[in-house]
């Protein structure tokens, strides 16, 4: 039988079609991995690289960007059920876009991009942390994670549903959707053990969880 | 007591200056263990202690607060601070005469010798102090009047904390609450208008003290952004034994702050500037006001506790 033609779908495949030359092995794959599946789930489309340090244009599954993460990338896969990640910034007085990191963690068989940045908002430095979920968003709704700070009997806790990683690593930043750190009190979380204003060692812990088992 | 701010003040400041006058009674006894110079409780300054001329004559007779080095007189002998010095144009007030500039080391000597009373006794400070001692003592009395922590103004009321509660509810008509969990929602209708002005205070009554919740917008370098922080009426070391959270969130987010009041020595800019508190940027807010995000409607809960 001929699937039926929606014109928007054709216009979304005549939009990825002028998307896709230059990626040609992604074409294959999306193209010809469930050709009739295609039409009603626009979640085979392949996903970009959510390594936000360089300009990197890898896309494809997630199973291939794990690869590509891990091998090219050399970013470190964690347990996500609980975490402690220590973030330390030699000169955190001169602070720009470049710094960050990007870590993975595993739950229930799911990865998630970990990410820790220094930025400014609108001219005062802030540190930020959120979480991605490699996959697509509505599964991504199904799960959540906390993210906590501390230090001299104060901590803040963020807790947050982890957005898609077909939201741009910027997208999810500049919405503030994450635990968001002036450097001031970061500097002031990091003071525990006699270190200065010279260096940050900021402390990061959480877990992620899913909320509701997914009806798949 | 609760009258109006400026009124206020002047009564404190009569007390505290009179205190100087009432407070000669001999209150040595009370001075069993306290840190003053080791041997100052020596013979003959009992004598002085008690002898109410002496302290007349420490007495500025223009500002009429108590004189320390460099203590001036006339040529008359007529005596004067350093600082009415300055303001009185080479003229004896008392007197007339002109003025000089002639040191009354003699009056100054004679100063060493006393022991005075904080001027704070009346607010529960027994102590007592060697004549240039007491100033330095008086900055961090901890019986020492508290400053109005109202922030909005720049209200000048002092005095001790059931004083200063009073003064919140009847002068600034702040809201008091009773109970150590709080649900309270900040409404603002252009979120968008920049201005440090918008703040709001609330005291809660909770284990017997009180506690303000102060709430406000700000501007953090460039960044709009909200903050909400508690602080203790009451001096620092007790406000260490409390606890406090914050939260805000809506959609499946939550932000969380855990910290410890401060004291309202601090000032509410000091803390404000430091940041010891649940900071909310703009743009997390207004997502957390959930409509349209033109209005701000933030819902602030929290607890305060006791850390055992």
């Amino acid at each position: 039988m001929e699937p039926r033609i929606n014109d928007l779908q054709v216009e979304s495949r005549v939009h990825e079609l002028l998307d896709f030359p230059v990626h040609t092995n992604q074409i294959s794959s999306a193209i010809y991995e469930c050709p009739n599946d295609h039409i009603e789930n626009p979640k085979k489309k392949p996903y970009n690289c959510p390594h936000s340090g360089a300009k990197c244009d890898v896309t494809g599954d997630i199973q291939r960007l794990l690869l590509h993460l891990r091998n090219d990338h050399n970013v470190e896969m964690s347990d996500g059920r609980s975490f402690s990640h220590r973030y330390v910034h030699h000169d955190p007085k001169h602070l720009h876009h470049a710094t960050w990191m990007l870590t993975l963690l595993d739950c229930c068989g799911r990865k998630f991009c970990l990410y820790f940045e220094a930025f400014h908002l609108r001219k005062t430095p802030m540190y930020m942390a959120f979480m991605q979920f490699m996959g697509d968003e509505e599964e991504a709704m199904s799960f959540s994670y906390s993210l906590q700070v501390g230090g001299n009997g104060r901590k803040l806790t963020w807790q947050g549903v982890p957005r898609s990683i077909r939201d741009s690593h910027k997208t999810v930043r500049d919405s503030q959707d994450g635990l968001i750190i002036t450097r001031k009190l970061a500097l002031f979380f990091s003071t525990d053990n006699n270190t200065t204003d010279k260096e940050l060692k900021l402390k990061v812990s959480g877990r992620v969880w899913r909320e509701q088992p997914v009806s798949i | 007591m609760a009258p109006g701010g400026s009124a206020l003040k002047e009564v404190m400041e009569s007390n505290s200056t009179g205190m100087d006058y009432e407070v000669k009674t001999a209150k040595v006894e009370v001075n069993n263990n306290k840190p003053t110079k080791p041997g100052s409780a020596g013979i003959g300054k009992y004598g002085i202690h008690s002898n109410n001329g002496v302290y007349e004559l420490l007495e500025c007779p223009v500002c009429t607060n108590l004189m320390y080095p460099p203590i001036h007189q006339c040529p008359n002998g007529h005596t004067l601070c350093s600082n009415c010095k300055l303001r009185v144009q080479n003229t004896c007030p008392t007197c007339r005469y002109e003025l000089g500039n002639i040191r009354c080391l003699a009056l100054e000597k004679v100063a060493e010798s006393l022991e005075v009373p904080c001027r704070y006794q009346n607010l529960g400070c027994h102590d007592i102090f060697p004549y240039y001692s007491k100033l330095k003592h008086e900055q961090h009395c901890r019986f020492r009047p508290y400053t109005c922590p109202y922030a909005g103004s720049e209200c000048s009321v002092t005095g001790d904390i059931p004083t200063l509660v009073v003064h919140l509810k009847d002068d600034h008509k702040v809201d008091m609450h009773d109970g150590c969990t709080f649900n309270h929602r900040y409404v603002k209708s252009n979120p968008h208008e920049v201005e440090n002005a918008t703040w709001m205070l609330t005291v809660f009554n909770c284990f017997g003290r009180q506690f303000c919740l102060h709430f406000e917008a700000f501007q953090l370098g460039m960044a709009p952004v909200y903050m909400a922080f508690l602080r203790f009426m009451g001096d620092e070391n007790e406000a260490k034994k409390f606890s406090y959270s914050l939260e805000v969130g809506a959609h499946g987010r939550k932000l969380t702050w855990q910290g410890i009041p401060r004291s309202i020595r601090d000032s509410h800019r000091k803390v404000r500037d430091s940041q010891d508190g649940l900071i909310i940027p703009r743009n997390l807010a207004l997502y957390f006001s959930g409509g349209d995000r033109q209005e701000l409607k933030l819902r602030v809960t929290g607890r305060i506790w006791k850390e055992e």
